[in-house]
């Protein structure tokens, strides 16, 4: 959530020099502290206290004994490792279809007032339909493969693509684009050198929300019928009432997409390599 | 929000033939695509079909309720969950954008945290809350939560520094600070997020309500599937969209009264 | 906005408390959870019209889930004191939450089962073996998955030989009727809906699989053993509304009807009939028999439960099924016997 700049031509080894010293800031060590002292108490309340029964939260025990068993011998179908790679094939494929439709028409729909008042009425009739409201009609049109879960995704993700990449183009200083109409800059350069890179930050903020939402749809995606993947899992887990799986799978849900947001983060960097913050 | 540029505003005139062309071209291809009998009707039933049986939810009761009581009973459950997600999350986005080692501190949880699925707490809601109103609350809480945490963090963080280094030089203290500089920068950010975060907190209760609910405008859609009949899910879908827009709508009105007092 | 919330609850409220009527002495509250738009539920309906709870000095509060794994999760925060669900959930509710089993609602093995699509029903049907290699659409963890796995026993196939996939009523109907799934776990009223509207078949019930498919009557064991007295009379309540559905048919239908229609489901009345005639309940007497225990034996009802605690483990649900006769109790069924009171009314019929 630190957006760096980073001077251009830095070599490899003052990078990772870079990291070291990342890695040992005081903010690091915030956070593990953090980790830390959570963890701690939940040993303490559900194992030695026992404040909190199994049947409401698993024990750190418990769950590490359904980590075992989804890793090494397997739950709902298949091992730990089948289920991720499932989950993300499926994200990937809703992401990559939301940000290449939702980013262009947010940005259209910002540059001009006409795509505005042509595309707004329609997208804000479908924009706050839950995508798990779209699960029945998922299901008639495509079934219960892999099409009907990536249309969810694709509509979850969708949203704050178009709304953020709107606003970027909103929030790009007037004096720019005046500046870029008196010089008579052509529209093709015009987008390129002042639209895109002066929504750059928000659409970079929609895509954000875009993977989250992703991610967050995925475990509702996979209620059609899913065969494999981290959704499945939940489901799976909430139908058998094992409280340590589910929070086994919403663990593995977590980690796999803050790495995904983690890789986001080097793309946003690489994009915007003039932007620094204090 | 600033408009782009003086010479890219619509006269009202043509503003509303777009709108309307937009809206035609929608509910055209639908009507074209549902009446042509290229689809069967559970497939895609027709606008005027849906609208119909729209009307007749409004008046006579499905499961129980009125479409109309349905969806009180849902807003109701969201005004709640929404209310405390923005309450507690745009304050703790700005005090995470000024102080660093709350930063540090929240961010990492934050980021674990903010990847689980609303539904994903569904079980756990019903193991903590049972039948209460804390269920539906918790779900569209951790919906609505992280849009106003990340937009009031990302608004403070992309604050001018030029801005807040004047600040400084002129000794404003930490609160000053935060609500008189980093808070007035961040709104339009802030209630792009709201907005967001609106929109997500709808969606978990909505999403929840389809799983386990026995009331309100979600178990409506799912009671709709099981009689196999499209057009009442459709009908359901529209209305969880009217009172998304209103909600937008409304929040939309908020920022504009916001950006007209700070002058703008 | 709230405001209209709580009275929306508390309309729902009221629709229960309708039922009581003037009851001079002060009632005992006692949290009753079913399912909504279900045969074994129509009894909690009726017996709430009737004001038999009043009778018993009961005020019934009604939570309703849309399945029975939610419903056993809301009893972990004691939500809900007595109520009825599948047997499945509830062996599951038994293993997890030391739920108990004191009655059975009704025999639901002919309301649980495989349904095809029209289009492939009767060659399904015709050759069973054909079925190998298809995937059956189903919710896990329920009545319908016993009873779908116990026809694919029947036709000596075994899970691996098919595809299962699992997901909620509504969306196994979504699927099949838009022709995107031939086979189904569904279970009733769920089946006569896809009869009637998409001409779907059922092709096997538990009931042709031979097993036996209860649906339970449950109470949280905290509260049984604090209030053993309110689970008894809950009982005879349950007992007297069956006695009367079952004697006056075209009555017991109406009512059915606008349960049902509460609920969302829209049946024919020659469907509703059939839910009649094809599932049995069970009297004072017949549930006494089917709990008894031999000395050192076990009873009918610990043989069924014994069998879908072994299908649930087979399942992987837990690693162990409970033992039946650790959750399945006739305490509160002999409790009514032994009070000549109780005895009376859980037999009345009127």
């Amino acid at each position: 959530m630190n957006p760096k700049g980073r001077p251009e031509g830095e070599s490899a080894a003052k990078r990772a020099a870079r990291r070291i010293v990342k890695l040992s800031r005081p903010s690091t060590w915030a956070g593990v502290a953090t980790f830390v002292v959570l963890f701690a108490a939940w040993y303490v309340l559900t194992t030695l206290t026992q404040t909190i029964g199994s049947g409401r939260f698993p024990s750190p025990g418990e769950t590490w004994e359904a980590f075992e068993q989804i890793a090494l011998t397997g739950y709902a179908d298949a091992r730990l490792v089948a289920h991720v790679l499932h989950s993300v094939k499926l994200v990937l494929l809703g992401f990559a279809a939301a940000t290449l439709v939702g980013v262009p028409l947010g940005l259209a729909m910002g540059a001009s007032r006409s795509v505005e008042a042509f595309v707004n009425p329609a997208f804000l009739l479908i924009r706050p339909i839950p995508p798990l409201a779209w699960i029945p009609l998922a299901i008639v049109w495509l079934g219960l493969g892999d099409a009907a879960k990536v249309l969810i995704i694709w509509f979850a993700a969708f949203v704050p693509a178009v709304i953020n990449s709107y606003s970027g183009v909103r929030t790009i200083e007037p004096y720019l684009i005046e500046a870029a109409r008196m010089l008579g800059v052509p529209r093709r350069l015009f987008v390129r050198e002042v639209l895109i890179p002066g929504a750059l930050p928000m659409i970079f903020t929609g895509l954000r929300l875009s993977l989250q939402a992703c991610w967050t749809t995925l475990v509702a995606g996979e209620l059609i019928g899913a065969i494999a993947g981290l959704g499945h899992v939940l489901y799976q887990a909430s139908l058998d009432i094992f409280p340590a799986m589910i929070v086994v799978g919403m663990a593995a849900v977590a980690i796999t997409a803050a790495v995904m947001t983690i890789a986001l983060g080097v793309v946003e960097r690489r994009a915007m390599p003039w932007r620094s913050t204090r | 929000m600033i408009a782009l540029g003086a010479t890219d505003t619509l006269s009202f005139r043509r503003w509303l033939a777009l709108s309307l062309a937009g809206l035609m071209a929608f509910f055209g291809i639908w009507w074209i695509t549902a009446a042509s009998g290229a689809v069967p009707p559970q497939f895609l039933p027709t606008p005027l079909a849906v609208f119909e049986r729209f009307v007749a939810l409004t008046q006579s009761p499905f499961v129980g309720y009125t479409l109309q009581q349905h969806l009180a009973s849902s807003f109701g459950r969201f005004a709640l969950g929404f209310g405390l997600a923005a309450a507690i999350g745009v304050p703790l986005g700005l005090l995470m954008g000024w102080f660093r080692w709350l930063d540090a501190v929240v961010t990492p949880l934050f980021d674990a945290l903010r990847f689980i699925a609303p539904i994903a707490w569904v079980p756990f809601a019903a193991l903590w809350f049972g039948t209460g109103i804390g269920g539906p609350v918790l779900i569209i809480f951790s919906g609505a939560f992280p849009p106003c945490v990340i937009n009031a963090y990302r608004g403070a963080k992309y604050v001018e520094p030029r801005l807040i280094e004047a600040a400084q030089t002129l000794g404003a203290s930490h609160l000053r600070m935060i609500v008189e500089v980093l808070l007035p920068a961040s709104v339009p950010s802030i209630v792009a997020g709201l907005r967001i975060s609106a929109g997500l907190g709808w969606q978990s209760l909505v999403g929840a309500e389809l799983i386990v609910a026995s009331s309100g405008i979600g178990y409506l859609l799912v009671k709709g599937q099981s009689n196999i009949s499209t057009a009442i899910v459709m009908s359901g879908m529209i209305a969880i969209g009217i009172v998304g827009f209103t909600i937008d709508a409304l929040l939309r009105m908020l920022e504009r009264r916001i950006n007209r007092r700070r002058g703008r | 906005m709230m405001r209209r919330h709580i009275a929306a609850a508390a309309a729902g409220i009221a629709l229960g408390a309708a039922a009581i009527g003037t009851h001079a002495q002060p009632l005992t509250e006692i949290k009753i959870s079913y399912q909504p738009a279900v045969y074994w539920a129509v009894p909690f309906y009726a017996a709430a019209e009737k004001g038999w709870y009043a009778e018993m000095g009961l005020k019934p509060v009604f939570s309703t889930f849309p399945a029975g794994v939610p419903q056993i999760a809301a009893s972990a925060s004691g939500s809900w004191d007595v109520g009825a669900l599948g047997s499945v959930p509830a062996t599951l509710g038994a293993a997890r939450y030391h739920l108990l089993m004191i009655g059975i609602s009704n025999d639901e093995s002919d309301g649980n089962a495989i349904v095809a699509t029209a289009k492939t029903a009767a060659s399904f049907e015709k050759n069973p073996a054909s079925v190998k290699g298809q995937t059956i659409v189903l919710t896990a963890n329920s009545t319908g998955d016993y009873a779908v796995q116990s026809c694919l026993h029947k036709w000596g196939l075994q899970k691996t030989d098919v595809t299962i996939k699992s997901m909620g009523q509504a969306e196994i109907m979504s699927a099949m009727s838009s022709g995107n799934a031939d086979l189904g776990g569904l279970w009733a009223p769920n089946t006569y809906t896809m009869e009637e509207k998409t001409g779907a078949k059922q092709i096997c019930s538990g009931k042709d699989a031979g097993a036996a498919v209860p649906g339970a009557i449950v109470a949280r064991a905290d509260y049984a053993k604090e209030h053993p007295e309110n689970v008894a009379k809950f009982l005879a309540v349950y007992l007297r509304a069956w006695n009367w559905l079952n004697a006056h048919q075209p009555e017991a239908i109406a009512m059915m009807k606008k349960f049902y229609d509460q609920g969302g489901v829209t049946i024919s009345e020659a469907s509703m009939k059939k839910e009649f005639s094809t599932r049995p309940t069970y009297d004072l007497a017949g549930q006494l028999k089917i709990m008894k225990r031999p000395p050192g034996g076990k009873s009918e009802v610990d043989d069924w439960f014994t069998k879908i605690g072994a299908f649930m483990q087979a399942n992987g649900t837990f690693p162990k099924a409970p033992e039946a006769d650790k959750f399945v109790t006739d305490q509160y069924m002999k409790m009514i016997d032994a009070d000549p009171k109780l005895k009376a009314f859980a037999n009345r019929a009127d």
